[in-house]
């Protein structure tokens, strides 16, 4: 009697430290292969048919359709440079240069991975609406309240992650690693 | 001294009777564990493609409504780019792809399976000379559409092995302004899908 209670602790304790692992396996990633380069990470394989078993789960439970490597990369971003959550109260900096391919966006996301503006305003900035400074560089301000030259508001108080695609990209073809020197900075001004 | 001897010698037959369950509980985890992140992608009930087949027809191109922020029908999208989808089933036949590209605006194609991995991906710049003719087909579609080829030229089309039977074609063409939605959508609109009649 004894023998087969403790089976059926041992079984239920092991099926649901199994689901457990795999859930939060799913839930805190998009598998192995992640390419790290500063704040900024990228799964480039996940879109691909190289995409390894968690990828795979990742993508079929999210129901997101992940860049081919041919299309372009996308990086992702939840922290600023010094390891702080990216939340609406505060105010940001986001400072060149950006990966070379032939377009890139900024897109403010929700940790859902929806839009956090609301419909109706801006919901991200291109590489073909900024206003760069005489030697190239640029800077985008991500607030609440609106600022003058490339702006990018921010739509309520609460946390966000930033995807950057670059498209058409030479990186993508050979991104094991990126260089964070080639991805924008993310400073955090002030917060409310 | 002898007391607490006595304790530890007890101490451990009892935790060395219970070795064999702990290891037990651990080689369960482990084979669930393997086993659900393998079964994911067949059980999840609302991965893109099952998102895909609510929302839009087969053997066609349509523009995607991608819903309002925070009710995305695909998360992760670009707000700049426009979608269209063609979604496809090769047991109804396989499908054509048509385009013709001016080189001016991005659009991305990729080519994906019943679980929404890219067999074959690329952009506008990866046609020739802005011609796109692609055929998706499974191996016995792809079989008789060799066999009729001619055997002095070289066919023109690109011909993709789909490894699944269902699929979907997913097309993005980017907006770099609000202003240019209407071109970008008029740029995918003027892509043909379509089951090819044998």
């Amino acid at each position: 009697m004894a023998g087969i209670l403790k089976t059926i602790v041992v079984v239920t304790l092991g099926v649901s430290l199994g689901l457990l692992s795999t859930w939060l396996a799913v839930e805190r990633g998009h598998g192995f292969g992640a390419v790290n380069a500063g704040v900024w990470m990228s799964w480039p394989k996940t879109g691909s048919s190289d995409a390894d078993p968690y990828a795979r789960a990742v993508v079929a439970r999210t129901g997101e359709v992940p860049l081919g490597v041919a299309e372009g990369l996308s990086f992702l971003a939840r922290t600023d440079e010094n390891g702080d959550a990216l939340t609406g109260r505060c105010d940001y900096s986001v400072r060149s240069p950006v990966p070379t391919g032939r377009f890139w966006t900024l897109t403010p996301l929700t940790l859902d991975g929806g839009r956090f503006s609301p419909a109706g305003e801006r919901s991200g900035i291109t590489s073909g609406e900024i206003v760069r400074r005489a030697d190239g560089t640029f800077e985008i301000l991500l607030s609440r309240g609106v600022r003058p030259g490339n702006w990018l508001p921010l739509a309520r108080a609460e946390p966000f992650q930033l995807m950057l695609r670059v498209y058409d990209t030479q990186v993508s073809s050979t991104a094991t690693a990126v260089d964070a020197r080639v991805m924008p900075r993310i400073v955090r001004g002030e917060c409310a | 001294m002898r007391m607490s001897l006595n304790l530890k010698i007890d101490w451990l037959t009892r935790i060395s009777g219970w070795t064999p369950w702990f290891a037990g509980i651990f080689v369960i985890a482990g084979l669930v564990h393997i086993a659900s992140v393998l079964a994911m992608p067949m059980l999840a009930p609302v991965d893109a493609f099952a998102r895909l087949a609510n929302a839009t027809p087969l053997g066609q191109l349509v523009i995607l409504d991608n819903g309002e922020p925070g009710k995305e029908l695909l998360p992760y999208e670009d707000p700049a780019a426009v979608i269209a989808v063609c979604r496809y089933d090769l047991s109804k036949g396989a499908i054509r792809l048509k385009a013709n590209f001016d080189g001016e605006g991005l659009v991305l194609m990729s080519f994906r399976n019943r679980f929404g991995t890219a067999f074959y991906a690329m952009t506008d710049r990866g046609t020739s000379r802005g011609q796109l003719d692609v055929v998706i087909a499974n191996r016995t579609q792809l079989d008789a559409i060799e066999a009729e080829d001619s055997e002095d030229e070289v066919p023109s089309d690109l011909r993709l092995l789909s490894p699944s039977a269902e699929g979907f074609v997913m097309l993005r063409a980017l907006a770099l302004e609000p202003g240019q939605r209407a071109t970008a959508e008029a740029r995918l609109k003027a892509i043909s899908c379509e089951i090819e009649q044998d």
